[in-house]
């Protein structure tokens, strides 16, 4: 039987790009996959759609108390941090930067645990700053997954070398591995 | 919807670099060489992606921008860094929310083209 499986992805700067990337050709995954992206609000929903243009997944905004479902995946709006309660609902709220930011990568990766029967993959791409470097850390310390984005292919190498100081993450990769070690993972019916 | 760009470059080689490609690529480009001309475009009602250095006299990029937050006028365009410094400022850090990339100079031109053009289609229309 295969485990629910829970992905978050962080990116600021030179991020759509690489999303663009990661996504494009991206198969159905039996996965919920959280997209936490620092940009000003008025694109969201281009993002969003820009992505849903590529990917068999359904690409879409995160609601207020939504649930997480398989095979979509979730762009947390701008202005709001998303918190992901019990490993299955999405709670929006303004508040406090964190990080300067937000949303924050570390508000949503922070708020996974660790549970039997579900898996978490954190990816941290592009961008400055250490934002998300703290989420990556507890992913791996509930049993989760971590991949970095790797330097020659980053605007801005700063999240991602922050979160592979931390000696927590587990691949270190260029954005077309990543599409491909995402894919190999969440297809890997295993259970912790 | 008409593709606009904004370079704000003090360095006139690269101003007209740029200029040149983006416009034989098919954006209508307005090149500036200063933030307070930058400025100035907007507060005229320029809409559309803005490239901005960050090492220019007087005002510089990071300068440019936090006035282009504080005066309102970030709404609706995009913002990209164009710039020789391969480590950004930490004046980045509060304005992360308003920058959507950083290009690193020397670029090649297809790269160039290809981050425009992706990045346009994100603009919402007017």
């Amino acid at each position: 039987m295969t485990d629910k499986m829970i992905v978050v992805i962080g990116a600021s700067a030179g991020g759509p790009r690489v999303l663009k990337q990661i996504f494009t050709d991206l198969p159905m995954l039996n996965c919920s996959i959280i997209v936490v992206q620092h940009m000003p609000n008025f694109i969201n929903e281009s993002i969003a759609q820009s992505l849903n243009s590529v990917t068999e997944m359904e690409v879409r905004l995160f609601h207020q108390d939504e649930v997480l479902k398989d095979r979509v995946v979730y762009v947390v709006p701008s202005e709001y941090h998303a918190k992901v309660i019990q490993n299955r609902q999405i709670q929006l709220r303004q508040g406090e930067r964190v990080n300067y930011v937000c949303p924050a990568v570390d508000v949503t990766m922070l708020s996974l645990h660790q549970e039997p029967g579900v898996r978490h993959l954190g990816i941290l791409l592009t961008g400055m700053g250490r934002d998300g470097a703290e989420g990556m850390r507890h992913i791996k310390h509930i049993g989760g997954q971590t991949i970095a984005q790797n330097e020659k292919t980053c605007a801005i190498f700063g999240m991602p070398k922050e979160a592979i100081e931390t000696g927590c993450v587990d691949w270190v990769l260029p954005p077309d591995q990543i599409h491909q070690k995402l894919i190999a993972i969440s297809r890997t019916p295993t259970s912790n | 919807m008409e593709k606009n760009v904004m370079v704000v470059d003090d360095d006139l080689a690269v101003l007209n670099t740029v200029k040149r490609i983006l416009e034989y690529a098919g954006f209508q480009v307005m090149a500036v060489d200063s933030g307070a001309a930058c400025l100035k475009a907007l507060k005229n009602g320029f809409h559309g992606l803005i490239l901005m250095d960050v090492v220019m006299p007087e005002m510089d990029g990071w300068e440019t921008i936090q006035t282009i937050v504080d005066q309102g006028l970030a709404k609706d365009n995009i913002i990209c860094m164009l710039t020789a410094k391969e480590t950004p400022d930490s004046r980045m850090d509060l304005l992360k929310e308003y920058i959507l990339d950083y290009i690193t100079k020397p670029f090649a031109a297809q790269q160039l083209i290809d981050i425009v053009t992706e990045y346009i289609d994100y603009l919402p229309s007017v």
